[in-house]
């Protein structure tokens, strides 16, 4: 498959306009606003995009619920917090390709009726912020933004807006909120964003992976979109390889393809011909795969059957010399350090779990630990306001569930056994 | 207090958004830079120039572990040790700067010129280990290379 | 209609609640620790959740709303593990002392985790330690015990609107603090101590003094602040009041209260107390018995009336006695005495106000519903801060920000800088001009509105006089939000009315008000304002705001009353003194006032108060008048007596006698005692009788009963006739066109944290505000080269003072404010005044003041 999404970025000026123009750049724009908005949403429905920031919700039905709410202004934000510890697929097109991503939300604003587009930037990217903000004033220069766009009467407006350290702030409504200017504390839903979003208005989230495949799709129609990769969730997608494999980082492949083959195929096997103990196949938020179970298709419908989740596509590669007990703690500490503290499951309960976790990892955990450890898990799970505690939940239950000798090991033997 | 230039460039970024607070990250980061951390006064400033309550600028900035609370170095390191960092030896690293610098996490060294923070994953996993040296971007870590580094932050 | 099961119990709603409000409809009660009912869910502790079928997961009750057909259990093996296992979650960092927590008895938490919660904790490691302060001189903080719930934060922000505590850091790491981590330096609400579900934060008035289980009583009635009029609980143990708590979902501020109602009843406890009758002995104020000072008061006003005539007595009203009270003084005063000299301090403010308005547009244009501001499209305030005067006025004002009106403020209201969509700032003392240009914009966009004649040709007489439109920032703005506004709010302070031409601003406001049909609301600083007038305490009108020149009235009364009432209009506040001063009024009777302080020129009065023959003061303290009055009675003061107060929406309620710890007699039962030692018996045994009376003579009054009262909801008109508006003649302007091109002038403000000197006597109210300040913009501060807490000298003409500085943003021209709260240093002494032709209020304009650096720093 020919790369759309990372096409180009071998050039060292990818970023720049004039490079972007050169390999066909902002024609589907072009193209697209010769169409109708209702149109264009139906291109995007057929070719059956689903999100790609973690939840794989229907890309089309978000716009159409967003379109169907009479209120104005609309607002469309780019999900750039990447915060998913694994994941740095969008990065590349953030600092490498900046103008699919502008191209994207252009079309898809005009698709929407939202003529205000805020991208927001996780702070851990500050390179990404310039070259961003860079590529935006060229958009404004060549009036592929501004309040007449290519003379078509059609008006955009697009800046940057800079997180701040908050991985929660990826959660959509939490997104919102920091916009807002607060902290970046989940919504209640309903009311679904769509509907009463950023500063009370219609607000549609993507991420930016989703939203730099809407040219795509409009360069080569609906249909022949769905045509690529698994039935169900078609398309090009972005995997970040992480971990000990002969060559880590993002490939672009086709939805569905196994992830033996994203492992083995693509990304060079195990390092030094180590022996594979287990995956982490969409981010740490994702329960762990034993090395035996990754013969599955990679995408949001058959991961979940194959025990894991597809989320945001970052496989982290675990080999045999990674203490598993140490990646469950060092995940906990995460989820612990990341949980907004809104709701009591994930705010207590991360701590919990974490200091467990740190004790077992220290050689002091005792008899009813790993009972402990599954059920205080079990006591946050489907508990929480928002899936980041049922995520940390699912860590602790994957790695007991896969990996328990370990647990026992440490505490029998008071110590770690794989270092 | 902010001087004219300052409160121009808060002004700026205020209209682009339709409700005044939004533009409180933007002014924290600002603030961050004019005061190198987010003292009290700096606060204040924020508050004032976005007539926001002061605790709500607290509150909000306390959100956020890029703002910072206390004072930090003249250089600031952000260094990773998220999963994929740490298998490939992050905690080494961190170990190396206490050792080598007696810089400890969240911590400054003695001079005033490097300070220390643990991060989350900041996005280089395939290149791990990594680290932001105040908005500078470095990966494939290890103890020889972060020495070199650390020879232009002076 | 939406019905739905609940428990297997049917259940049909009339209009779309959550499960939560559904279910306890039903009166079934689902535990929840996050959600309170001032506030909007939260959905963070997850106890309240419910089983709904065909629904995957457990659900939020407090936030799922209910919806036809649902099928609901609120209790299953499933429900309480998780409500087990969040409380096991609460407990694992909490210090678990409830044995010396205050909040013990009355915790939220310790309620539920007896019902819902683990026996036995599995939590092994280190609990959380969180940092402490005990700074704060009102609010205790134990943030170890804190739930984390963030109700206090929401209440903060989302309903109080002072946003002075926030939840700081993120997670399990987060505590809630006020900015400066110690002193809270906030509105003193208390309001977050009612969310409060657990011992986290609590009031230091109280802690360690009682039990909540070991209250004897606990008496509802109203607070005794301000013309807001409060519902609030009076909690009693060994006859003294040890708490007052708000009443939740009762009276018209629903469970909130301000500084003044929480904190402020400590006064009551007062050990300066008045305990008994003080007589003056050879110049000084000796202890008496009761029958000696009845007698000397009752021979002298005999005497008085018998050479002088009826007309050389006169009399002063309290706002802050009841309506019964007020009823016997002006009855005292007209029948007994012979006098229709009566009336108050008020006077200088809202009564004027009042009747200009009533006069002008109708009786009951005041009477406006509170409640109903937050649903304004435009407020427009004017005047003075309702956020300091009165503050739970000043909530609906920020209510409606937060839904969208636009406030507007003319003149500056701190409380307000946060919420205001445009500050209009006048010409220093340009008010009425600014009001009557924009009364003329309006009227020319407008047009007549044909409704009051009168009105519709003085407006059209302006409109032909004025040349150009006015020039000043945000006018425009003001004038196109008025236009486009559907619903108008308008809340007027007493400082516009006090300047040489007060009634002219009164007659824009009035005209405004007119054309728009817009709500007028009255700021009040007293808690009986309204009452006093409406139970006659004003000199040309008779119980029910009947005025005294309709013989039809008149002579209903004087039948009632079983004696003639004098024919004369009666004089007004400043005639009265002007009286004293000239020896015309020999005999003054001040009923729970303090003029010689609340006046302006103090020691002008202290001096002709000296010609006097008789000067007699009731009061509970010995306040600067008492201190100079030939005889003193101690008074029973709030919530030691029963009667009712109307507030400024013109609401009738009942205030409850709670304690009896002060050996003083009710006001009105000292005036029925002289009364009748006087030749004219009044035969009230208790306050039922007044009321019955009042209800019997004033139109106003007709039927009302103190069971009807009690109810809550006894608003105008009652069951009264109000009478329409009756001016047809505005009074000319009195020309008094001057530049004002000094540096500074002074002008008095209004605190949060005070109110008269009532406060002085509360020592919570004390700590939070312990002394004045002189309050001017930032700009004035830089041309002095002061900053904030700087101590000046300052002085006028009048006199001279001195304060610390303090800096407030919202103040705009080069105006210095003082309060008039603090003994020895009120701004009143020190300004000039004159005295507007019309309302007979005064006028404090154009008072000059030199500020000096005290001494110099080094
Ligand atoms: C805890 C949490 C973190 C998330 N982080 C991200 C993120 O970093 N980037 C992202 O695009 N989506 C993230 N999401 C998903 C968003 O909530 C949302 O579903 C997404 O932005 C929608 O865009 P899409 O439909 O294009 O995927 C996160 C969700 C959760 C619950
Ligand atoms: S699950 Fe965690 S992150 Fe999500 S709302 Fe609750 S506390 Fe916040
Ligand atoms: S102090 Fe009380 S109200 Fe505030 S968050 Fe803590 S427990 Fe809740
Ligand atoms: S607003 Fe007025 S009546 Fe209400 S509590 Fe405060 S002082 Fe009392
Ligand atoms: S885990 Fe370190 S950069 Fe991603
Ligand atoms: S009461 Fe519903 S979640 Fe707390």
């Amino acid at each position: 498959m020919e790369n759309f999404l990372l096409r180009n970025i071998e050039n060292p000026n990818s970023a720049d306009i004039n490079e972007y123009l050169k390999v066909g750049g902002y024609k589907n724009l072009t193209k697209s606003l010769g169409m109708k908005p209702k149109d264009i949403i139906e291109e995007v429905k057929k070719s059956g995009l689903r999100g790609r920031g973690g939840a794989g919700f229907p890309a089309a039905m978000k716009w159409n619920f967003a379109t169907a709410d009479p209120k104005f202004p609309k607002y469309l934000l780019c999900n750039a917090d990447e915060g998913e510890p694994g994941t740095f697929k969008d990065r590349p097109i953030l600092e490498k390709n900046p103008h699919l991503l502008i191209e994207g939300m252009v079309i898809s604003g005009y698709a929407l009726g939202s003529e205000y587009g805020y991208i927001y930037l996780r702070g851990e990217y500050p390179q990404a912020k310039d070259i961003l903000n860079e590529a935006i004033k060229q958009a404004y220069e060549k009036k592929y933004l501004g309040d007449d766009i290519l003379g078509k009467g059609v008006k955009f407006h697009l800046s940057v807006y800079q997180g701040a350290g908050a991985y929660i702030c990826g959660e959509e409504t939490a997104l919102i909120e920091s916009i807002e200017g607060k902290k970046g504390q989940p919504r209640s839903k309903p009311p679904f964003p769509v509907n009463v979003g950023a500063w009370s208005m219609p607000t549609i989230v993507n991420n930016v992976e989703t939203l730099s495949n809407v040219p795509y799709i409009m360069e080569i129609g609906g249909d022949a979109y769905s045509n690529i990769g698994s039935k169900d969730c078609p398309g090009p997608k972005l995997f970040s390889v992480s971990g000990y494999v002969e060559k880590p980082g993002v490939y672009e492949l086709p939805m569905g393809i196994s992830l033996r083959d994203i492992i083995y195929k693509h990304a060079g096997g195990i390092k030094d011909s180590k022996k594979l103990k287990a995956v982490i196949p969409g981010g740490i938020s994702t329960p762990v795969l034993p090395a035996d179970g990754i013969d599955c298709a990679m995408d949001f419908v058959s991961m979940p059957k194959a025990g894991s989740m597809l989320g945001s596509g970052a496989v982290i590669v675990l080999d045999e010399s990674v203490c598993m007990v140490r990646v469950a703690y060092r995940a906990l500490k995460f989820f612990e350090h990341e949980s907004c503290g809104k709701c009591v499951p994930c705010r207590e309960g991360t701590d919990w779990l974490r200091k467990i976790l740190e004790r077992i990892e220290n050689g002091k955990g005792s008899e009813g630990d790993i009972y402990l450890l599954s059920d205080v898990a079990g006591l946050i799970s489907g508990r929480t306001f928002c899936p980041l505690g049922d995520g940390a939940a699912g860590v602790v239950t994957g790695m007991i569930k896969h990996f328990r000798n370990e647990f026992e090991e440490h505490i029998k033997n008071k110590k770690c056994v794989v270092s | 207090m902010f001087g004219e230039t300052v409160l121009k460039e808060i002004d700026e970024i205020r209209v682009k958004y339709p409700d005044r607070r939004s533009a409180l990250l933007p002014s924290l980061y600002i603030a961050q830079r004019e005061f190198g951390w987010l003292s009290q006064e700096a606060m204040q400033c924020v508050a004032k120039a976005l007539n926001l309550s002061e605790s709500i600028v607290r509150g909000t900035a306390s959100f956020y572990s890029m703002f910072k609370h206390k004072p930090v170095g003249r250089h600031l390191i952000q260094l990773c040790t998220n999963v994929s960092c740490m298998i490939l030896g992050a905690e080494r690293l961190v170990d190396f700067l206490g050792n080598k610098y007696g810089l400890q996490p969240d911590g400054t060294t003695e001079d005033g010129r490097l300070s220390l923070v643990v991060m989350e994953c900041i996005g280089a996993c395939g290149t791990a280990p990594a680290m932001l040296i105040n908005t500078d971007f470095y990966d494939n870590l290890s103890e020889k290379r972060i020495e070199e580094i650390l020879e232009k932050y002076k | 209609m939406i019905s739905l099961t609940i428990n297997e119990k049917e259940v049909t709603l009339d209009k779309p609640v959550t499960v939560l409000e559904a279910a306890k409809q039903a009166g079934i009660k689902i535990p929840t620790l996050c959600h309170h009912d001032l506030l909007k869910p939260w959905s963070g502790c997850r106890l309240c959740v419910v089983e709904v079928e065909r629904m995957p997961r457990l659900q939020t009750a407090c936030t799922l709303m209910a919806a036809d057909g649902m099928v609901i259990k609120t209790e299953s093996e499933a429900i309480s593990n998780v409500r087990r296992g969040i409380l096991e979650f609460l407990l694992i960092n909490h210090p678990l002392d409830c044995p010396y927590c205050d909040k013990a008895g009355e915790c939220e938490l310790q309620d539920l985790v007896n019902k819902y919660g683990p026996t036995v904790g599995r939590y092994k490691e280190e609990k959380r330690k969180v940092p402490e302060s005990h700074k704060d001189q009102i609010i205790a903080r134990n943030t170890e015990r804190c739930v984390m719930c963030t109700r206090c934060v929401r209440m903060c922000n989302d309903v109080q609107g002072a946003s002075a505590i926030s939840i700081i850091g993120r997670g399990n790491h987060s505590r809630m603090e006020p900015f400066s981590s110690e002193s809270f330096d906030c509105e003193y609400c208390g309001n977050c101590l009612t969310v409060c579900p657990v011992g986290a934060i609590l009031s230091r008035l109280y802690i360690h003094s009682f039990r909540p289980w070991q209250v004897d009583k606990e008496v509802g009635t109203i607070c005794s602040y301000c013309g807001v009029g409060c519902s609030l609980v009076v909690q009693v143990r060994d006859d003294s009041i040890k708490r007052v708590i708000p009443k939740l979902g009762f009276g018209l501020n629903k469970g909130l209260l301000c500084s003044r109602g929480r904190f402020g009843y400590e006064y009551v406890n007062s050990p300066d107390r008045l305990k008994t009758p003080l007589v003056r002995k050879n110049g000084k104020l000796e202890e008496s018995t009761w029958s000696e000072a009845l007698s000397i008061i009752a021979d002298k006003l005999t005497e008085i009336k018998g050479t002088s005539g009826g007309s050389a007595i006169a009399g002063i009203a309290s706002p802050r006695c009841s309506n019964e009270d007020n009823y016997v003084l002006q009855k005292f005063m007209r029948v007994t005495c012979g006098s229709n000299n009566i009336d108050s301090l008020s006077r200088t403010g809202f009564a004027a106000a009042q009747k200009y308005f009533e006069d002008l547009l109708g009786q009951g244009i005041t009477a406006n519903i509170i409640d109903g501001i937050k649903n304004s499209e435009v407020v427009l305030v004017i005047g003075g801060d309702p956020t300091a005067v009165n503050p739970i006025l000043g909530l609906s004002i920020r209510e409606a920000a937060r839904r969208g009106a636009s406030i507007i403020v003319l003149g500056h209201a701190k409380g307000l800088e946060k919420f205001k969509t445009v500050q209009v700032v006048p010409p220093l003392f340009k008010e009425a001009e600014v009001l009557e240009a924009l009364l003329v914009e309006l009227f020319r966009a407008k047009g007549v509105r044909a409704e009051l004649p009168f009105i519709d040709k003085e407006m059209r007489e302006l409109s032909e006089k004025a040349a150009e439109k006015m020039d000043l920032p945000g006018f425009d703005e003001l004038m196109k939000a008025l236009l486009n506004s559907a619903s108008t709010s308008i809340v007027l302070g007493m400082d516009l009315i006090q300047r040489t031409n007060g009634h002219r601003s009164l007659f824009g406001v009035a005209g405004i008000t007119y054309l728009l049909e817009a709500r007028l609301y009255l700021l009040s600083e007293r808690p009986n304002e309204q009452g006093l007038i409406d139970a006659g305490c004003v000199p040309d009108m008779l119980p029910g705001g009947r005025p005294m020149n309709i013989p039809d009235f008149k002579s209903k009364f004087e039948a009632a009353w079983n004696g003639p009432i004098p024919d004369d209009d009666g004089l007004t506040l400043f005639e009265i003194i002007e009286g004293i001063k000239n020896r015309n009024i020999k005999a003054l009777y001040v009923m729970g006032e303090n003029p010689v302080f609340n006046l302006p020129g103090g020691p002008f009065l202290k001096d002709i108060f000296g010609n006097l023959d008789l000067l007699v003061v009731q009061d509970i303290f010995l306040t600067e008048t008492a201190e100079i009055a030939d005889v003193v009675l101690p008074a029973l003061g709030w919530a030691e007596k029963s009667g009712t107060y109307t507030n400024l929406e013109r609401r009738i309620q009942l205030q409850k006698q709670a304690v009896k710890t002060s050996r003083g007699m009710e006001d009105w039962r000292i005036l029925s005692e002289i009364s009748g030692r006087m030749g004219q018996k009044m035969g009230y045994l208790e306050t039922d009788d007044i009321m019955r009376e009042m209800a019997k003579v004033s139109p106003l009054y007709a039927d009302l009963t103190y069971d009807e009262i009690g109810k809550g909801d006894c608003l105008w008109p009652y069951h009264g006739k109000p009478l329409r508006g009756e001016m047809n003649e505005v009074p000319p302007v009195v020309d008094a066109e001057k530049d004002y091109k000094a540096d500074f002038y002074l002008a008095p403000e209004k605190l949060l944290f005070h109110s008269g000197t009532l406060s002085r006597k509360s020592p919570a109210l004390m700590k939070i505000c312990p002394e004045p300040t002189l309050k001017m913009s930032a700009a004035s501060a830089g041309k002095l080269g002061l900053k904030e807490g700087d101590r000046v000298q300052f002085s006028t003409t009048a006199g001279s003072s001195e304060a610390p500085v303090s800096i407030d943003e919202s103040i705009k021209d080069n105006r210095v404010f003082l309060s008039n709260n603090f003994q020895g240093s009120g701004v009143m002494d020190l300004l000039s005044f004159s005295i507007d032709e019309v309302t007979k209020a005064f006028g404090i304009e154009g008072c000059e003041v030199e500020i000096k650096k005290h001494g110099i720093k080094a």
